[in-house]
């Protein structure tokens, strides 16, 4: 089933057309890495669709409900997740509250009034067994390490649990081990949640894609299994210039 | 967190009990030093709401002095009316010969006491809906609320018919409860104040330790962020802002109790700017503390001020200087780094590495 569509995708940033009619289909499930050079507009895709940054014009549909012209906080209710490029903890806050902000099911403001902070402590307490972070439950997000930290935020994706996870290169700054087991915990993601994925580890990439979309100048140049896009002409031009 | 709800709550007994039972037997229950403590008790309460939206939610609210004066002037105006014969004298002098409308229904206790709530509720919400929909964060916050301060101030002291202008409202009749007419200078009056502020704590140390709290601090730290979590920043930010103005309210209806008259000067900007200080000395991050800071810095006021009545403000400019270059989390922050350190003496361990083996065996022997 078609989870996210996305047709004809524009954005102009002061003349400079970042998107340039972008349209992609993304199945239930799957787990859909964008590649390209520096500037193709893959993280200006994951922005137009979590809602950081307004089309200028196309659509972008979820389930079959147009979502290009809602706020940000809208999307994130109907299921579209985000993370961003740079590591986006809650500094001040401690592991476990970071985990229970990212808990979001019930977002409204009633719901949040009549219950304490750290409610959903059971909850959270699994997810950071996962991510080996049970430990420094009650530690600072700002004392952890770099790569702590990325493993906190994708406690905090587990935790919102999103249909659609948008993510901007998440393996950045990580040991070959540690991207080894990010690896493994998208594949047991992917079960139940759809994953677009900016990535550059051509490693990480083909260990989890099911497809790639390979992007330059703001447009697709190329779909397909990896092996389809290691042979492609096209993208050894894009890469490697002319 | 757990274990920081419960130290405040055992903060919050501690203080409720200091406040019912040691002031007052400090003061040898005497009714004009009580009637003096229960001012600052209601400043207090102006202090802990600001906390909320400061200290939780970061914004920093310049205008709290608007939504003081707003519960200030709902309670004088219902005393009034009760203390006049049909219209109120200075209407008399101002040339108004009918009783202004939005003055009829404050002849009712208890739509001055829901209005004293509601009104400044309803418009620090509307403000806050105008800023927050638009996305207004940081000092841009400070400048639209401190405009919005002037602006009423002015309103007030223009519509002279109506709000007694820069005289304000005196000449007021002692509230009349069922079966009580509360004397400012009574030992009862002093409970009903103590009692008022140790309610609106308790309200404040449950919203910190709510969802709605961590959601605030959230936003504090990263408004875009808690948005992609679903959450409406804006609601949030709305509601705390209505909460805060709300408890100004309160506040100002006790204010005008104590001192039996409203002023417009509690609606100037020095005195919003005061609630700031307070509550910095004290400690935005707790309603306790910043409820503490209110107590001491007037309490070192009314000692101070007798003294040395030009130089006091200066003096209090220098406490905020220092306070905020010294002790940037206020009293609040020195006591719980304090805390820490006698709980993890590991901590210093780490920080006293570089320092000589000898030093770490002393603390080592200390530990054990």
């Amino acid at each position: 089933m078609q989870q996210l569509q996305v047709t004809d995708l524009h954005v102009e940033f002061g003349g400079l057309r970042a998107v340039d009619g972008l349209t992609f289909n993304v199945e239930e499930g799957e787990i859909l890495c964008l590649l390209g050079p520096n500037g193709a507009g893959k993280s200006t895709t994951l922005d137009l669709i979590c809602g950081k940054t307004q089309p200028t014009g196309g659509s972008i549909r979820l389930n079959g409900t147009e979502i290009s012209q809602m706020l940000e906080f809208h999307r994130a209710r109907l299921g579209i997740g985000r993370k961003f490029q740079v590591p986006s903890v809650y500094k001040d806050l401690t592991v476990a509250e970071n985990l229970s902000v990212a808990i979001s099911k019930r977002p409204g403001i009633w719901s949040a009034l009549s219950r304490f902070a750290l409610s959903d402590v059971r909850e959270a307490g699994a997810i950071l067994e996962r991510v080996d972070l049970s430990s420094k439950s009650n530690e600072l997000a700002g004392n952890l390490s770099h790569g702590e930290t990325q493993w906190l935020e994708i406690a905090m994706l587990i935790a919102q649990d999103s249909k659609v996870i948008l993510m901007d290169e998440p393996t950045a700054g990580m040991t070959i081990q540690e991207t080894e087991r990010t690896a493994e915990i998208f594949r047991s993601l992917s079960a139940s949640h759809t994953l677009i994925v900016v990535e550059h580890d051509m490693s990480f990439v083909r260990t989890v894609a099911d497809r790639i979309i390979v992007m330059n100048r703001g447009a697709m140049l190329a779909e397909g299994s990896i092996e389809e896009i290691e042979s492609n002409e096209d993208v050894k031009t894009a890469y490697l210039g002319h | 967190m757990t274990s920081k709800f419960h130290y405040d709550l055992i903060a919050l007994v501690i203080f409720a009990i200091v406040i019912a039972f040691g002031v007052p037997a400090l003061m040898n229950y005497d009714g004009f030093e009580l009637n003096t403590f229960a001012r600052y008790l209601a400043l207090a309460i102006a202090s802990m709401a600001l906390a909320l939206s400061w200290g939780t939610a970061g914004l920093l609210n310049l205008g709290q002095a608007a939504t003081f004066g707003m519960g200030s002037y709902a309670m004088a105006m219902h005393l009034k009316l009760r203390a006049s014969d049909g219209l109120p004298d200075f209407m008399g002098w101002n040339n108004v010969s009918e009783l202004p409308l939005i003055w009829v229904p404050f002849e009712s206790l208890a739509f001055t006491l829901l209005a004293g709530l509601l009104i400044p509720a309803f418009i620090g919400g509307l403000t806050a809906v105008f800023m927050f929909r638009a996305r207004i964060a940081g000092v841009f916050v400070a400048i639209i609320t401190l405009a919005f301060l002037v602006a009423f101030q002015l309103l007030v002291i223009n519509q002279q018919g109506m709000t007694g202008g820069q005289n304000g409202l005196t000449g007021l009749a002692q509230l009349s409860l069922p079966g009580w007419t509360v004397d400012p200078y009574s030992t009862g009056f002093y409970y009903l104040v103590a009692g008022c502020l140790t309610v609106a704590l308790a309200i404040g140390v449950y919203l910190t330790h709510s969802k709605f709290g961590l959601i605030l601090r959230a936003i504090r730290e990263d408004a875009d962020r808690t948005r992609f979590f679903g959450y409406n920043v804006a609601t949030y930010q709305t509601a705390i802002f209505c909460l805060s103005a709300a408890l100004a309210g309160w506040a100002g209806m006790l204010y005008t109790m104590v001192l039996e008259f409203a002023s417009p000067t509690y609606m100037g900007v020095s005195f919003s700017l005061a609630i700031v200080i307070w509550c910095a000395v004290g400690g935005r991050e707790s309603v306790i503390a910043a409820a503490l800071g209110a107590i001491i810095v007037n309490m070192l006021e009314g000692r101070l001020s007798d003294v040395f009545v030009e130089g006091w403000h200066l003096m209090l400019g220098v406490i905020f200087v220092l306070v905020v270059m010294f002790m940037p989390r206020g009293i609040y922050g020195v006591i719980t780094e304090t805390a820490k350190r006698l709980h993890h003496p590991k901590r210093r361990h780490r920080k006293t590495d570089l320092q000589s083996s000898s030093t770490k065996q002393l603390e080592t022997g200390q530990e054990s």
